[in-house]
């Protein structure tokens, strides 16, 4: 025993916090920042190299498939209806309403990865064409690389919560899952309004 | 189980005065990093991961500096035949892209991940595998590039490696290639580390340590982990696109197809003016510091210092076609620029007056430290003028890409990175070793480098004025640039006599060195309140900040933390503006998997520019190496569950 | 070779470069002043061992001080973009009638071509501009292949070759004389040995010099100049040079029809001399490693032969 000096007792304190109290949180955020400056500049290189067309999509190139890119908005707006049930599941440390919900959520991240599949059949130019195919490719393929991180990184939660080994640690990673998902998905959406719009409605200078 | 959805109860309802003494032995267990070499293989303790990166980094700023020495003895006369074109274009670009990439930027930032935690009083930085993942992946883009230029392979278009001339077309072979790559790894690296330095810097500060208490030093990593956050991406989209069009034929540079070449110059430069500032805020950070310590008082205006930080952060983005104004860009639009980069002048023009007025007001020792601070003042003063001038255009369209530029991002970076390098680091010495430097010899440092620095740049304006371009192997004898570069390097040769005798004097003090013990220079902030070198644990008991000042303002009767495990590895997570203590953080143990997570990145990059199936295999090895990171398993599971079951 | 040209900002010899100089007094002595005033605060601040029973300057007075050398700052600071906007504006401004020429970067050499209304009148040149004294000369910059930059200090700033890119570029040289540039953008192995010459001389002088590059080349003047046409037209000469009046008729590399009336070789590498020429055509590698032209292995007497009808290419 000290006698005589001010402490602070922190003992109590709580050990596992969502959100922003969270520290894992903060690297997820720090993540989308990185991530999302990378996809805005992708985005830049798009409208940068569309100055350089007379025409867009260049003669004889059909603009992308719609059907694909539809489903795929549609498909990742659903998806945001788990993922929010997911995270509040989290919240109230409900360990199978969460499994629940992560087997959902990782149907949905597999549904991304086969629809992503089916944007680049349907984008109806190869990389190697001219720059217009090259950086619609260089879009779609920078967000399919989010798209399988965030499937593996669901996939082992998932898998984690059907072993003995979760803690309450990992409901604090599944609810963080949430906010990376509505960036990866809310991305999208702006990123295929350009993609599939500005071959059909911005065609001419 | 604790009650996770409790409020943070407000520090004063925690405060009482009879403190169990910490158990320092069971700190010590629970900390203490393995030895052996499977211990340094696996450390995630952010002092031995820091200390790793400013070692490797000072490795590759000898290494750097060794080209600079043979391409200065290649220049020192005319149609010299010392290197031919091809060794001597590998030579400057790989000595731009390491002192860039590999020295400079790393070691500012991991100046932070070793005193970030100690300056704000807690155990370790925020994702500590994350970390040390971090250095492995630099060090293997160091290695890959310095084996490749050895091999004869080196990058040869420059650090900024412009297409078309970096394009599949006009640089076939893979020296290219090797550029981007090496390149990636740096990012990854410097990405890592800002995401630790926010999340450390704002959610793990000790209780009392809010926002507007935070040293000047914290302030600039934060500020520069943002600027990395927004730069490092262009250039990592720029030297995926680069390989693109080499490896698979897109064509984002190629004109005839619809790219377009000044699209690369953009996309490098939005990073590579930024990049610029990330080397120089921290080195304001520690400027700030060292003038803080050896003025005996509290830095003036530190508002207004924030302030000029912040601004400065963002002004930064704002510059960067100043590096394009040769290229014909519309006049109106270059005219901002200028503007632009005059008005980033102002925030720098604070700082400097706010330090002169500390020193003014203090009562000042002349320290070795604070010896290379005026150093600082006197060199970064000629390039930051220099750099008004070429933020003319019409003054930059002459001296564009030729030596005075040469000179003046010397001034620049030499004076506004490497002075304040040299300060921080015989400032710190102490605090990392246990050992104070050498004053002889450091006075000895100072004098050599000073004069070396003046030499060897100081004529390279008038060369520029004169004529003589950037990145030129030879010159002719009649141009009469002979004289002026066979003074350069004679300087350049003093640098390397100051570079030895720091090295002689680090060598020397590491055995002889007077002890230095926790506070030598008598300073304020936290990193000076534990022991030298510090305890794996940092801290035997975390401290509590009471006002801006860390230890001067502190009592006798110390506040500390108390409650905090010493059993398992513990820290205390706190809130981001007040630092009001929040929730308890289990943190991780040494591991392997992130040394086996950078080798599979590794081997995703390199293996990549010769098959694209080296992208799949490699892209599968990260995935299990991702995997293997975070199952949970073993005594870690245990701990962790430990942790969780306190109450 | 001897320095008989003129290649620096300071030395003026047009307005494009003159107009600077107010700019750059006024850059280099606002620095002097500020150099010197605060490298001199920060000095004295650390050397004036204040006593420690003095009492520390006020903080408000402090502050003061240091608004008001902000202020000094930014008004310093708005005092040069004024200047530096009005040189650039003027600078910009493009005359009326200037002379056009159209410069090609390559690696590692310059192509000039006059541009003229009448087809006969185009000329074609490499790495030596003559121009007339007192006249806007206007250059379009090129590329055929990396980017280049075209700077002559003595005259004008410089401007980038960017392929897909059309940028442009004027000077007026105001006295007759030789001003040299070389290649301001990083453009591969040989970067340092890609120079040019300008050549400003009056009026007259220029068109006669115009005149006499738009005829064909001299025929051979003896047996062995005829020897020399010989060899260049069988030999790997022919796949890159043109020699107007002869079957040599290809533009990968720079024109030699007056190769003679040149004063340098391999894009201002080397003084136009009978010896450096014969250097230059047996291994080229040798003097500028990377260049695009291969050794070649004449015999002694067929390299005589092509010297000796080289050098009456006037």
């Amino acid at each position: 025993m000290i006698a005589g000096r001010t402490t602070i007792d922190v003992s109590d304190l709580p050990t596992t916090t969502f959100g922003h109290r969270d520290l894992a949180w903060w690297g997820t955020i720090g993540f989308i920042l990185i991530e999302g400056t990378t996809l805005v500049i992708v985005a830049m290189v798009y409208f940068y190299l569309r100055r350089n067309f007379a025409q867009w999509p260049p003669p004889r190139t059909a603009p992308p498939d719609l059907l694909p890119g539809i489903l795929q908005v549609g498909v990742m707006a659903l998806s945001w209806w788990p993922v929010a049930l997911l995270d509040r599941a989290a919240r109230r440390l409900d360990r199978g309403a969460v499994r629940r919900w992560l087997v959902v959520c990782t149907l949905f991240a597999i549904a991304f990865c086969v629809l992503r599949g089916f944007e680049f059949a349907g984008l109806n130019v190869r990389w190697s064409t001219n720059a217009y195919g090259s950086v619609n490719w260089a879009v779609l393929v920078t967000h399919a690389t989010l798209i399988l991180a965030e499937a593996l990184e669901i996939i082992v939660i998932t898998a984690v919560f059907f072993t003995p080994r979760v803690t309450e640690r990992h409901f604090s990673d599944a609810s963080d899952t949430a906010p990376y998902w509505y960036f990866l998905t809310g991305s999208w959406v702006l990123l295929a309004a350009m993609i599939y719009l500005v071959p059909r409605f911005w065609t001419s200078p | 189980m604790t009650d996770v959805a409790a409020p943070p109860r407000l520090a004063a309802e925690r405060i009482g005065s009879a403190a169990p003494a910490p158990d320092v032995a069971e700190l010590e267990r629970t900390w203490h990093e393995r030895g052996g070499f499977w211990g340094w293989l696996t450390t995630v303790d952010h002092k031995s991961v820091a200390k790793r990166y400013i070692i490797t980094a000072f490795g590759f700023f000898l290494l750097g500096g060794i080209l600079a020495a043979a391409m200065r003895l290649q220049l020192s006369r005319p149609e010299n035949t010392v290197l031919g074109p091809d060794r001597y274009n590998q030579f400057f670009s790989t000595h731009g892209t390491t002192m860039m990439f590999l020295f400079a930027v790393p070691v500012m930032y991991s100046l932070g991940l070793y005193l970030v935690p100690l300056m704000v009083g807690t155990r370790n930085v925020a994702y500590p595998r994350l970390n040390s993942y971090g250095y492995y992946t630099y060090l293997v883009g160091g290695l890959f590039l310095w084996v490749s230029l050895v091999l004869n392979t080196g990058p040869d278009t420059g650090w900024f490696s412009y297409v078309p001339l970096a394009g599949p077309e006009y640089s076939p072979g893979k020296r290219v290639d090797v550029w981007g790559q090496a390149v990636t790894f740096t990012e990854i690296a410097a990405l890592v580390a800002a995401v630790e330095i926010i999340a450390t810097a704002f959610k793990m500060r000790a209780p009392g340590l809010s926002l507007h208490r935070l040293p000047l030093f914290v302030w600039a990593q934060i500020v520069t982990a943002f600027m990395i956050i927004f730069a490092m991406p262009w250039v990592a989209v720029a030297s995926q696109l680069l390989p693109l069009e080499r490896l698979v034929g897109t064509h984002f540079f190629n004109p005839a197809e619809g790219g377009d070449a000044l699209l690369w110059q953009h996309l490098f430069w939005f990073f590579g003016h930024p990049e610029v500032y990330i080397i120089f805020i921290p080195a304001l950070g520690i400027v700030s510091q060292v003038v803080t310590t050896f003025s005996r008082r509290q830095i003036v205006a530190y508002p207004a210092m924030v302030l000029a930080l912040v601004a400065t952060g963002v002004l930064a983005f704002g510059l960067w076609v100043h590096h394009m104004f040769a290229t014909g860009l519309p006049q109106m639009g270059m005219s901002f620029f200028t503007a632009a980069s005059a008005l980033i002048a102002v925030p720098t023009g604070i700082q400097f007056f706010c330090w002169i007025a500390t020193l003014w007001s203090g009562r000042p020792r002349l320290e070795v430290p604070l010896l290379f601070i005026l150093g600082f003042v006197v060199v970064f003063m000629i390039g930051g003028l220099s750099g008004v001038m070429v933020a003319s255009v019409p003054w930059d369209l002459q001296v564009h890409d030729t030596f005075f530029v040469v000179a003046h991002l010397h001034y620049v970076l030499l004076g506004g990175g490497v002075f304040p390098l040299f300060a921080g680091f015989y400032y710190w010495f102490p605090k990392f070793t246990g050992r104070m430097l050498s004053p002889a010899l450091g006075r000895l440092n100072f004098w050599l480098f000073f004069i070396g620095v003046n030499l060897t740049f100081f004529p390279m304006h008038e060369l520029g004025i004169d004529g003589m371009p950037r990145r030129v192997y030879t010159y002719l004898a009649a141009t009469g640039w002979g004289g002026l570069n066979l003074l350069a390097s004679i300087g350049a040769t003093i640098i390397a006599l100051s570079v030895i005798t720091f090295l002689a004097n680090v060598a020397w003090s590491l055995r002889e060195g007077d002890v230095a013990g926790p506070n030598p220079w008598e300073a304020d902030t936290l990193e000076w309140g534990t022991a030298s070198p510090p305890p794996p644990y940092n801290f035997a008991e975390l401290p509590v900040v009471e006002g801006r000042g860390g230890l001067w303002s502190r009592s006798e009767a110390r506040p500390v933390v108390t409650g905090l495990r010493s059993d398992l590895r513990e820290v205390l997570v706190t809130t981001v503006l007040d630092a009001v203590p929040d929730h308890l953080h289990f943190q991780p143990s040494p591991s392997v998997w992130p040394l086996l997570a950078a080798l599979a990145t590794g081997v995703l990059f390199i293996s990549g520019i010769f098959t694209p199936w080296g992208f799949v295999v490699g892209a599968a090895l990260v995935t299990l190496a991702l995997v293997g990171w975070a199952w949970p398993r073993g005594k870690e599971l245990e701990d962790q569950r430990r942790q969780e079951q306190r109450a | 070779m001897t320095r008989d040209w003129l290649q620096s900002a300071l030395e003026a010899a047009g307005i494009q470069s003159a107009r600077l100089l107010p700019l750059w007094r006024f850059m280099w002595i606002v620095s002097i002043v500020v150099f010197v005033l605060v490298v001199a605060a920060a000095l004295w601040a650390v050397a004036r061992h204040r006593r420690d029973a003095a009492p520390p300057p006020s903080e408000r007075g402090m502050t003061r001080a240091i608004l008001g050398a902000t202020a000094l700052t930014i008004a310093t600071l708005f005092a040069f973009l004024v200047l530096d906007f009005s040189t650039g504006r003027a600078i910009t401004r493009v005359p009326h009638n200037p002379l056009v020429i159209r410069l090609t970067g390559h690696q590692w050499w310059w192509e000039v071509e006059y541009d003229d209304s009448i087809p006969q009148r185009h000329l074609r040149t490499a790495n030596e501009i003559h121009v007339p004294v007192g006249r806007p000369v206007l250059f379009q910059l090129e590329s055929g292949d990396v980017i280049h930059s075209f700077w002559v200090p003595s005259l004008a700033g410089k401007k980038d070759q960017i392929p897909g890119k059309e940028n442009s570029v004027w000077f007026q040289a105001d006295t007759a004389g030789i001003y040299r540039g070389q290649c301001a953008e990083f453009c591969g192995y040989q970067h340092a040995k890609m120079a040019l010459l300008v050549i400003a001389v009056p009026p007259d002088s220029f068109s006669k010099w115009y005149d006499s590059q738009l005829q064909p080349a001299a025929p051979p003047a003896d047996s062995i100049a005829a020897r020399g046409q010989s060899v260049f037209v069988s030999s790997a000469c022919v796949m890159c040079h043109t020699i107007e009046g002869t079957q040599a008729g290809s533009n990968v590399g720079p024109p030699l029809t007056h190769i003679a009336s040149r004063r340098t070789i391999a894009a201002g590498t080397l003084e136009n001399t009978r010896g450096n020429l014969a250097g230059w055509i047996v291994d080229p590698q040798r003097i500028k490693p990377g260049a695009n032209m291969p050794p070649n292995g004449l015999s002694s007497a067929d390299l005589n032969a092509l010297l000796t009808y080289l050098e009456g290419l006037r």
